[in-house]
């Protein structure tokens, strides 16, 4: 294959903005809440294949996900993605970052064994359902290959990548001998659209593998939840902020921020609520 | 390795836009017939962007599913049709009990699915997440679709767009949709459970009731709300003439929202007793036809193409019943039969493709959006959706809030008319049209 | 009381629904030209409440768009560019 071979992780995951309150118990509902993909990976497969038309070569969208999940790599191949693979096994399930960030990993040299040398894999910031940003840098290192995260842009010369990152005050450029690791910036790009042909080449021709741990192999210890040492040791649900509901008629922005500010700051209440939403019960 | 399937496939013999009941009833027929057909929904899975308001009929379509009463996604099916006419808290309600059922109710994104399965289990290539931009036209002939900058090629493309006709309308078969011939209907669906729904509206396992209001609850614009049984829900809603509307909103009239009417019936103190304090598990809206022949494309078909369902323009509402769904598969159903027919004498040309108006004309569809063509001038008249409601309820106060002396029938509806400040000379003169009209 | 037993703002009605909200907007109409535009109509009849009227200047939000298509018919053409979200995007109905 001329060019390069790009592999993308995806995340699928509950649509969070399909899960609320029930007003009358005031618990979550998550109850048949579909799922979609993480929206920031649709910028790392944007970025896939930006890299795959520019070069040559083709994009691998892989996930570790239970088998509805083959949506979300239809949806993906849609957009242009030329296969997908989906990692799926019982027992993977109940995975930490850890396991997680494992099984990929495995998977990714299991690509390089059967269909050929991996070039790069790519992946999103952060996801909306956990968020730790773990799964990249993770992937790296059972990979022993370099990475890079906040990607904005990416070019590739003779085996080497060159990377644009935006972190909070600075621009930097890098460049890294490939095989590599990155992960892109979070709406760095604009994801483009299913098209017609590729979703209909996604419903044809069906260019999904399933691997479940039959082919990868993996020690049962090192995978899911007995391969994650992570422990939830406690969690603390944040106080609900009552809503004083005043309304400013402002005559400008500049006057408005300056009621805003006002009003919280001065406000003796409204000061202690945001210290202890901020630091919990008994900050203020 | 992996589980490489068919190759992508260069052009179909039919491709079917839109999964809705007529796209997919078009598509099952099709396909059961050998057909190569693709069915192409913007949608995440078909039905995914419908809505509706409740209840469908059930013979058009066991025409061309005859096992729907066993396998589709029945809820319940109507044993009871209710209308009601409100004018402030008063209330007048009319309920007829079904000896026959003939219509049953349903979520319309789940049927469409269950369409869409038997279109696709027939051997019909369901794609989703695709818009489709334009039909393609070349030499006067139809030869597939476009959606961005993919062409797809066909023998026939049979639009099932909906109302929203935006293909039609760049095609130059339709004209830009008249605000005066839609309406906008807005719906929640309430989470009550299936035994409350039974104890509370005295149905049965199974029995449905479908129910029609009209009067204040559209403050005056022709429309009316409706109130469906689903299995363990409660859908309501509110439908509006977009022209009147429109027209109330602009001059100042009209104050409240779609979506504030919907709440306000829902919290209506006679209504509200059916659901209580039931949770808002889904809210929409989408607009509809109004009714009557108005919304009939100049033509049906071309070389190559056809057009059913909503967007063409199939769909009557005569105020107490409004049918859709069923006219939809019918003409999808039709279209289908004419495309094969057109097949066996040599191709889908614009005369073999014509047979399918002559085969609409002779249906029951077309007979009866002739027979209530009347119905659409009624139904977009304010007057019988603001007087109508104030006097009934008027004269039913007069006859049952008496405290000591009960006025005559007679007596009752001068008594009433004049308060309301109605013209009995005008009522009857509009109900005499009324008459003439249906 | 209950929150059940009160009316329910837009926002709390929409945000019962399932959503894939493209980041790029599907429906754009001018907020510098507002002739000629049903504004009243606008604001009460979009059923998802994406038009809002600030004294007599129109504000859009295409967020909770359900797709209806009634400020396409109302609008001049000219005035309004709507098209259907793309990849699957906007409302996706559970129940209705
Ligand atoms: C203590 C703990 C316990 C947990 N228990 C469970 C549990 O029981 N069940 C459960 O389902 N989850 C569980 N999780 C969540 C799960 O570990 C993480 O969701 C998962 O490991 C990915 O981490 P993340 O979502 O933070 O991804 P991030 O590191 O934020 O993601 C960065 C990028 O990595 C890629 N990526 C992330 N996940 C995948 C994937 N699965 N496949 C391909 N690419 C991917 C995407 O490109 C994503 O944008 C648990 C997490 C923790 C911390
Ligand atoms: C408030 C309301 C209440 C109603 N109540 C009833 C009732 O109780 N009973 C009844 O029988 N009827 C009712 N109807 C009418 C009924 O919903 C319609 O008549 C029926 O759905 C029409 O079916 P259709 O297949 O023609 O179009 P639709 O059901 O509208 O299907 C069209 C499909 O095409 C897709 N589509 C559109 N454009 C494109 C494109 N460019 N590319 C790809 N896909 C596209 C859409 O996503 C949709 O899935 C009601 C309608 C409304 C709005
Ligand atoms: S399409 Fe309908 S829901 Fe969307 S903005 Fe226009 S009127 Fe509102």
């Amino acid at each position: 294959m001329a060019g390069y071979r790009v592999v993308v992780g995806i995340k699928w995951v509950p649509n969070t903005q399909a899960v609320r309150f029930d007003p009358k118990t005031g618990t979550l509902i998550r109850q048949g809440v579909p799922a979609i993909i993480n929206p920031q990976d649709l910028h790392a497969i944007e970025m896939a294949l930006r890299l795959r038309d520019a070069y040559g070569g083709e994009v691998i969208v892989i996930t570790m996900a239970p088998p509805p999940a083959v949506q979300g790599l239809e949806h993906a191949i849609g957009m242009g993605a030329d296969r997908a693979i989906l990692v799926t096994d019982r027992s993977f399930a109940g995975a930490d970052t850890l396991a997680t960030s494992y099984v990929l990993a495995r998977a990714i040299n299991k690509v390089e064994r059967e269909i050929g040398r991996v070039d790069l894999a790519v992946f999103g910031q952060e996801t909306i359902d956990s968020s730790t940003a773990h799964i990249g840098a993770q992937v790296a290192s059972w990979l022993g290959w370099p990475y890079i995260y906040y990607v904005k842009q990416a070019s590739l010369s003779n085996g080497s990548l060159r990377v644009v990152r935006q972190l909070e005050d600075v621009i930097e450029e890098y460049e890294a001998k490939l095989p590599a690791v990155i992960s892109v910036l979070a709406k760095a790009l604009r994801p483009r659209h299913v098209s017609l042909l590729n979703k209909l080449r996604a419903r044809t021709e069906r260019p999904i593998i399933t691997w479940t741990n039959k082919d990868l192999g993996l020690d049962t210890r090192c995978v899911g939840l007995k391969g994650s040492p992570t422990i939830v040791a406690k969690v603390t649900y944040l106080p609900e902020v009552p809503r004083l509901k005043k309304v400013h008629k402002a005559e400008n922005p500049r006057e408005a921020a300056r009621w805003l500010l006002k009003n919280l700051l001065s406000d003796e209440k409204t000061r202690d609520l945001i210290a202890r939403a901020l630091w919990g019960e008994g900050s203020a | 390795m992996g589980d490489v399937g068919r190759k992508v496939p260069e052009r179909f013999d039919v491709i079917v836009v839109g999964a809705g009941p007529a796209g997919c009833a078009a598509s099952y027929m099709l396909a059961k017939s050998g057909f190569k057909v693709l069915l192409l929904e913007r949608g995440r899975g078909p039905g995914s962007k419908e809505l509706y308001g409740g209840r469908i009929y059930a013979q058009p379509l066991r025409d061309v599913w005859p096992d729907l009463d066993k396998k589709a996604p029945i809820h319940r099916w109507v044993t009871k049709e209710r209308f009601s006419f409100t004018w402030g808290s008063r209330v007048v309600t009319l309920e007829y009990r079904v000896g026959r059922s003939v219509s049953f109710t349903t979520y319309l994104p789940e049927m469409a699915k269950w369409m869409a399965d038997r279109a696709t289990e027939a051997g019909a290539l369901l794609v989703d997440e695709v818009v489709v931009d334009d039909i393609v036209v070349r030499d006067g002939r139809v030869v597939g679709v476009r959606s961005g900058t993919d062409f797809l090629r066909a023998d026939v493309v049979i639009d099932a767009e909906g109302v929203n006709r935006i293909l039609l309308e760049k095609l130059g078969l339709a004209e830009r949709l008249d605000p005066g011939k839609v309406a906008i209907g807005a719906k929640e669906v309430l989470r009550v459970g299936e035994g409350a729904i039974n104890d509370r509206l005295g149905l049965s396992k199974k029995e449905g009731l479908a129910w029609l209001v009209a009067g204040d609850v559209t403050e005056g614009v022709p429309g009316g709300g409706f109130i469906y049984t689903m299995k363990d829900t409660i859908s309501v809603g509110i439908v509006l003439h977009v022209g009147r509307a429109v027209e109330a909103a602009e001059k100042g009239f009209l104050r409240t929202s779609i979506h504030g009417m919907v709440e306000k019936l829902r919290l209506h103190n006679y209504f509200k007793q059916i659901w209580g304090d039931a949770d808002v598990v889904e809210y929409g809206g989408h607009l509809t036809i109004e009714g009557g022949l108005g919304l009939v494309p100049k033509k049906l078909y071309m070389d190559g193409f056809l057009v059913v369902g909503d967007a063409a323009g199939l769909l009557l509402n005569t105020g107490y019943t409004i049918r859709g769904v069923d006219f939809a598969v019918t003409s999808g159903k039709l279209a289908a039969e004419t495309v094969v027919e057109a097949f066996n004498v040599g191709g889908p040309t614009e005369e073999n493709l014509s047979v399918y108006e002559s085969k609409l004309k002779s249906s029951f569809v077309w007979r009866e959006l002739v027979k209530h063509r009347g119905i659409s001038e009624i139904m977009s008249d304010p007057y019988y959706f603001t007087v109508l409601p104030a006097l009934l309820t008027s004269l039913l106060k007069k006859l049952f809030e008496a405290d000591y002396e009960e006025p005559t029938i007679m007596d009752a509806v001068f008594e009433a008319a004049s308060e309301e400040d109605i013209s009995i000379a005008k009522l009857l003169l509009k109900l005499a049209s009324v008459v003439g009209r249906v | 009381m209950s929150t059940l037993e009160k009316p329910f703002k837009i926002e709390d009605l929409l945000q019962r629904n399932i959503w894939d909200v493209d980041e790029e907007p599907h429906i754009e109409i001018p907020l510098d030209d507002q002739e000629g535009l049903k504004k009243k109509a606008l604001a009460l009849l979009c059923p998802a409440g994406c038009y809002t009227l600030i004294g007599d200047r129109l504000i859009f939000s295409y967020e909770g768009c359900v797709e209806c298509g009634l400020c396409r018919i109302i609008t001049p053409s000219d005035k309004i560019r709507w098209t259907y979200p793309r990849s699957g995007k906007g409302v996706t109905y559970r129940y209705t």
